[in-house]
């Protein structure tokens, strides 16, 4: 690719040998092609050059001149040392033509040909040059942008590890106040509700901080909350569960469920006076998994700002992290409010 | 233990009659064995949700509610809207960022749970001086500051005696005002509240409900079409043929929302 690049140079290289009436067309291109392949590798060299002295703007405290001076001086000197060297192998070429091949008087003829073809090197060489920083400037933007890039994703996962590992402090203070009561009248109760609330704080935290954990360990963490939040809700939050052990080993995002789950109760059941069902479902479909969360939902009541947030979340992990691969429909229906996720199974 | 003997005015002795006000079971069974403990309080009911208290409030005459806030249907902000005036009320609540910068802001006893007897004493204690001082709360705007900022009303609760109407606000048709009361009319019916018309348009969404009138406040959605019958003043008929008036400014308005 870059050598063929060169083919139009010695193209040109020929013509202008041929010009001067004493060079023949096949001379001039046996003598030109072998010199141009040649100085295409001395060229290429001149990237090291390039990324040895950097273009850049004087640092403030350090003179623009010695700067300058040093920068033309070291590609100046290259040029005329690469051209020389070039012309010097050309002349001994010339040379090993005339002796070997019989192709009689080239090598004089050459020589008259030599003060052009130094002022072509040195030429090339800087048009190299300038090629060279015109790509490692390139190349330094496209770095700069993926960098930014990375950042920029690696700032959303942040911001979503935040989103994720955020317990609801009014379900904390519940749950205390909880506690609270039953330590009178059911210290049983009180102990089996402290063991809850710390599998589930335990389990918060440890499972946050992965990046992919079993439906199982997700389904857990879930049923634990329901749990505790079934000793503050008594006999309002009744749970139902039907999970195909099948996808149990299914991975997926740690604490996906959790918002949706705290929204069946924090929207569904608890305004409801007489509360009702939440259920939790999750079956193989295809090569992936589905997940069902629904609960009962009052006629009046609005799709709380705070339901959304947590929608909004889970939607957004879904989209960082599966990129299309993975749905969310929400639908209301009949008084039941019914979250789906369609997640691939991953399995490793 | 500095509350049980410590009343201002000394009148501890008198029995103060409670009422607990909590969705939650065990927060009810809380409260009740931590009162068992005080000999000069009475649990005369327990709630379980805010249309029980109001039927509590009117049927009992309680001195106090102890009232928790977030509650199903009618939450404790809304039952202090509709029985404030009748009864003294310390609010009890896990976590609620908004309620409790309102109650700080209007220096209104409030308890935090979980909580310990000491802490519920010296909320009864106080209360019984804000009873015996009859200080009444400022119902209104402890309500308005616990709203969560920029979020519109989405129901109306209204008393009618010991019983409750919660309306949602997409089925009232109008709002007129009447002396010091406001009328809401919704499907043919009109309930009054105690409240003043101004109040009452700060918190409807202001797309969805034009002042038309210094008297009425008009749901948009059910308008059919405006007359001209004089110069400078409309008319605006209702889609159940109800004719209301609409003030030049009134017209102003309802165009800008209706552009």
């Amino acid at each position: 690719m870059y050598v063929t690049a060169w083919l139009p140079i010695a193209a040109l290289l020929t013509q202008v040998l041929t010009r001067g009436g004493t060079i023949r067309w096949s001379e001039a291109a046996a003598i030109v092609v072998p010199m141009c392949l040649l100085y295409s590798f001395i060229c290429q060299s001149s990237w090291y050059l390039c990324r040895a002295v950097p273009l850049r703007v004087a640092p403030p405290g350090e003179r623009f001149e010695s700067e300058t001076v040093r920068f033309i001086g070291s590609h100046a000197t290259a040029a005329v040392v690469s051209a020389g060297v070039w012309v010097a192998v050309g002349w001994v070429w010339a040379w090993i033509l005339g002796s070997t091949f019989g192709i009689t008087g080239i090598e004089s003829r050459y020589v008259a040909q030599i003060p052009m073809l130094f002022i072509s090197g040195v030429v090339l060489f800087v048009i190299a040059v300038a090629f060279n920083y015109l790509l490692i400037t390139f190349q330094l933007s496209q770095q700069a942008e993926s960098k930014a890039l990375e950042l920029q994703v690696l700032a959303r996962e942040a911001e979503l590890k935040a989103l994720r590992a955020q317990i609801d402090p009014h379900f904390l203070f519940n749950s205390l106040n909880s506690i609270s009561a039953l330590v009178m009248a059911d210290p049983a109760g009180a102990r089996r509700m402290c063991v809850l609330l710390a599998n589930f704080l335990r389990g918060s935290l440890r499972l946050g901080s992965k990046q992919r954990i079993p439906l199982v360990e997700e389904m857990r963490l879930a049923e634990c909350y329901l749990d505790i939040e079934r000793v503050r809700l008594g006999a309002r939050l009744k749970i139902q569960r039907d999970i195909d052990p099948d996808c149990e080993a299914c991975l997926v995002p740690p604490l996906i469920m959790q918002p949706l789950v705290e929204n069946a109760i924090t929207h569904g059941v608890a305004p409801t006076i007489d509360g009702g069902v939440v259920s939790l479902q999750a079956e193989r479909n295809g090569a992936g998994v589905r997940i069902i969360i629904e609960n009962p939902v009052e006629d009046e009541a609005t799709v709380k700002d705070g339901a959304g947030v947590g929608l909004k979340n889970v939607k957004m992990r879904l989209a960082n992290l599966y990129d299309g691969d993975a749905r969310i429909d929400v639908n209301r229906n009949a008084g039941r409010f019914r979250v789906e996720l369609q997640l691939p199974c991953d399995r490793t | 233990m500095s509350g049980t003997n410590a009343s201002p005015t000394g009148r501890s002795h008198q029995v103060m009659r409670v009422a607990i006000v909590d969705d939650e079971e065990l927060a009810r069974k809380l409260l009740r064995e931590y009162l068992a403990d005080l000999e000069d309080v009475e649990i005369v009911a327990e709630c379980a949700n805010g249309f029980e208290a109001v039927k509590a409030v009117t049927e009992l005459k309680p001195d106090l509610l102890l009232l928790d806030i977030q509650m199903p249907r009618l939450d404790g902000f809304e039952v202090l809207e509709l029985v404030g005036r009748e009864v003294s009320v310390i609010f009890v609540t896990a976590f609620d960022k908004y309620a409790l910068r309102a109650f700080e802001v209007h220096a209104v006893d409030y308890l935090l749970k979980p909580f310990t007897t000491d802490r519920l004493r010296k909320a009864l204690s106080r209360a019984r001086g804000r009873l015996d001082s009859r200080q009444p709360l400022p119902i209104t705007e402890l309500a308005a500051a616990a709203r969560v900022p920029g979020a519109h009303l989405e129901r109306v609760a209204i008393r009618d005696g010991a019983n409750v109407h919660v309306i949602p606000v997409s089925k009232i048709d109008y709002v007129e005002a009447q002396d010091d009361y406001v009328c809401f009319r919704s499907e043919g019916k009109g309930l009054l509240k105690q409240q003043t018309l101004g109040e009452v348009e700060s918190v409807l969404d202001p797309a969805q409900f034009v002042r038309v009138h210094r008297s009425y406040i008009l749901n948009i959605d059910r308008l059919a079409k405006l007359e001209l019958y004089a110069k400078d003043s409309h008319a605006a008929i209702l889609r159940d043929g109800t004719r209301l008036p609409v003030s030049r400014s009134g017209y102003a308005r309802l165009s800008a929302v209706l552009k």
